[in-house]
């Protein structure tokens, strides 16, 4: 009789050990988005909060046996409101992974968190290429571009085909800098020669001097190293002052949005960088762009399937470990090809985590060759990844352990 | 090179006609009233909106805008007065600087709600597109049209302020309102007055830049900034002040590119550091005056 008792008790006892990890494997896969949705980027980025659910819906809902938990949160584009939200998804929502930050010092700041916190951040927004050099770590990873990224190929693209003879114009903080560093590395290695160029404030009203500056060193290329407000008054005034009847104009980043806000006749023959676009003949990629056009009245920008193919396949790679434990999901992730809708393919280097894939060249249309109100770009080159992307021996990226 | 510094000295002076307009409003709002109207960058913003509506939207012209614009926003400006501002005058100045700060990030999201962040296209009306030929050197036509029309704006304010009676009561007011009010009249009119002038200003210089400014909710913020600079520099209240101190700082931005293009945003601070150093009045500023 006793005997029988204390075999109970240890069939209890094994049941309530084994019971243990069942619990823990109950908890949902928790993704969340960390974005800028009021702040000076809002108008690109808000919408990844819709492209991250488009792709939990696409690849079921289900994960685990359970129902994908979705988050998401504003940072207005500012790094200590990015910090405090990452450590409250992290801590008290105990979310698996972060996806998105724009804003490389919310980013960075993001990806410290998750070497805290050791759990996963895909950085699609922030442009700096620390997440994939100096400050490096298995927990995060870099998708779809970087400055490095934006800046050589477009460069290398433009001294071939626009001219050799540049002046730049660079936004003064580190992310004008890091750009011109590329920028000028790139037209370097094509023997072209950089005639000039000027830091100029954030925020700055009046681009005319610095732009007449330009004018007088007749250059063939005009590289505009800045973006949303101060992009579109530079670019705005270089029309004004005859400055595209002389030279052509690359930008370091330049949306769809931006040409619709400021007109194209402004942005006419422009030329810019991206990784994707909604014309693009990547499989899937023009049904991802109709069923957006049908849900928001306008086309995807390209951080939109970035962060549905960033969401797309981290589910995935959960579900080919079969677990959500962090450390077997980044070993699903590293090395890993794949092809979705936004890469064809794409490739997670072990190296630097940094996803690559193609990037093109974009030339903006000119306002009569616009027949659709979003089809504001032409693809006009196709740079492979090997040369848009830093060599991973030289990115300066220790991985480490975890 | 001369053909060069003169066209750099024509930017300058037009970029200083929309920080006379800005600060002329400014400085008189702080003349009469005593406040600080941090606002002024949003109605300003508001004017482009406004130009953006008239000439976008509704695709009238140009000159409309110019014409319906002020009215509009020196409308919206004393009805801000008359509701909000009013009830905060005999009370310490931070609670005016909050209201109008709060006014101004009030303002500011609405247009984001209404208009989207993005900002709105806005171009040089086409009677105005081109150079024309100054004999020494080809200069945008609507530059000059943006420095004619301040010329215009601040000898028109000038010849009110001096030869009508309104403007002499006005004048009164600023170096003494309880006086003025004392003597029999309605001084509360005359600062909604004031008020709305000061808007109507802002709202022109919106409209006038509008066509080579991109027209978005945070497009003050940044000049609202060196405007403050100008009025400290001009002196509080003085009107004379504001239009010499804006062409001043318009060709400092613009000249200091050409001589040491990193410190030319600085130049005004160190400019507005020495005036306040030999004379902490401004240019123009007068004695006991709100002290």
């Amino acid at each position: 009789m006793r005997r029988k008792y204390l075999i109970t008790i240890f069939i209890i006892i094994g049941l309530a050990i084994l019971w243990v990890p069942l619990v823990a494997a109950e908890e949902p896969v928790k993704v969340a988005i960390l974005t800028d949705m009021s702040g000076p980027y809002a108008g690109i980025t808000a919408s990844n909060v819709e492209a991250a659910k488009m792709a939990i819906e696409d690849f079921g809902g289900m994960l685990l046996g359970k129902k994908i938990e979705f988050f998401y949160r504003d940072h207005h584009c500012k790094p200590d409101i990015a910090n405090q939200r990452a450590k409250e998804l992290y801590e008290r929502e105990k979310v698996d992974i972060i996806i998105d930050v724009p804003n490389s010092a919310a980013g960075l700041a993001v990806s410290e968190q998750a070497r805290l916190h050791k759990r996963l951040m895909i950085s699609v927004g922030s442009g700096t290429t620390e997440h994939s050099g100096a400050k490096c770590h298995r927990y995060c990873f870099d998708w779809a571009y970087n400055d490095y990224m934006l800046a050589t190929s477009v460069g290398l693209w433009g001294a071939d085909n626009l001219g050799k003879k540049w002046y730049t114009i660079t936004a003064d903080y580190a992310w004008g800098h890091d750009l011109f560093k590329h920028f000028t590395a790139a037209l370097r290695k094509k023997g072209g020669i950089l005639l000039g160029n000027d830091n100029v404030a954030l925020g700055t009203a009046d681009f005319t001097p610095y732009l007449l500056k330009a004018k007088r060193a007749k250059p063939e290329v005009l590289v505009l190293l800045n973006s949303g407000k101060d992009g579109n008054n530079s670019t705005k005034q270089a029309v004004e002052f005859g400055l595209k009847k002389e030279m052509k104009i690359i930008h370091a980043l330049l949306f769809v949005p931006s040409i619709r806000a400021v007109g194209p006749e402004i942005f006419a023959d422009d030329y810019v960088a991206g990784a994707w676009y909604w014309k693009v003949d990547t499989p899937g990629a023009r049904e991802f762009a109709d069923r957006w056009l049908k849900k928001f009245g306008h086309r995807p920008n390209w951080m939109n399937p970035a962060n549905y193919s960033a969401t797309l396949q981290y589910l995935k790679a959960v579900k080919r470990a079969g677990t959500k434990d962090p450390e077997a999901v980044i070993k699903q992730l590293e090395g890993h090809t794949f092809r979705d809708l936004f890469a064809n393919p794409g490739y997670i280097r072990p190296e630097d985590h940094m996803q690559v894939g193609k990037a093109y060249i974009f030339r903006a249309k000119r306002p009569e060759e616009i027949k659709e109100k979003d089809d504001c770009f032409e693809i006009v080159g196709t740079i492979p990844p090997e040369q848009a992307y830093m060599d991973p021996k030289k990115t300066g990226c220790r991985m480490g352990g975890f | 090179m001369s053909q060069y510094l003169i066209t750099q000295f024509l930017n300058g002076l037009v970029l200083g006609s929309l920080y006379v307009l800005l600060s002329i409003g400014l400085s008189a709002i702080f003349g009469m009233l005593g406040i600080i109207n941090f606002a002024h960058g949003a109605l300003y913003m508001l004017g482009a909106y406004a130009a953006y509506t008239v000439v976008g939207v509704l695709s009238g012209n140009f000159l409309i805008a110019i014409l319906v614009v002020p009215l509009a926003i020196g409308l919206i400006g004393a009805l801000l007065e008359t509701t909000l501002l009013r009830r905060l005058y005999r009370v310490v100045p931070l609670y005016n600087l909050l209201l109008t700060f709060g006014l101004m990030l009030a303002i500011q999201d609405a247009v984001r709600i209404g208009y989207g962040p993005e900002g709105e296209p806005f171009n040089i009306p086409s009677a105005l597109l081109g150079a024309v030929n100054l004999g020494f050197t080809y200069y945008p036509k609507y530059r000059l049209f943006i420095f004619a029309i301040t010329v215009l704006a601040s000898i028109g304010l000038i010849l009110f302020l001096e030869k009508t009676k309104l403007g002499s009561i006005i004048r009164a007011g600023t170096e003494d309102s309880d006086m003025v009010d004392a003597l029999g009249i309605d001084i509360g009119k005359i600062f909604t007055l004031v008020f709305g002038i000061g808007a109507a200003l802002a709202g022109l210089a919106g409209v006038l830049a509008a066509p080579v400014q991109n027209v978005a909710p945070a497009m003050g913020m940044s000049f609202l900034v060196d405007t403050f600079v100008v009025v400290v520099i001009g002196g509080m209240g003085s009107i004379i002040g504001s239009i010499i101190a804006g062409l001043i700082i318009g060709e400092t931005l613009t000249i200091g590119v050409l001589i040491w293009p990193p410190m030319a945003t600085t130049l005004i601070y160190v400019f507005m550091a020495i005036i306040l150093l030999i004379r902490p009045r401004g240019l123009f500023g007068r004695e006991k005056f709100h002290e």
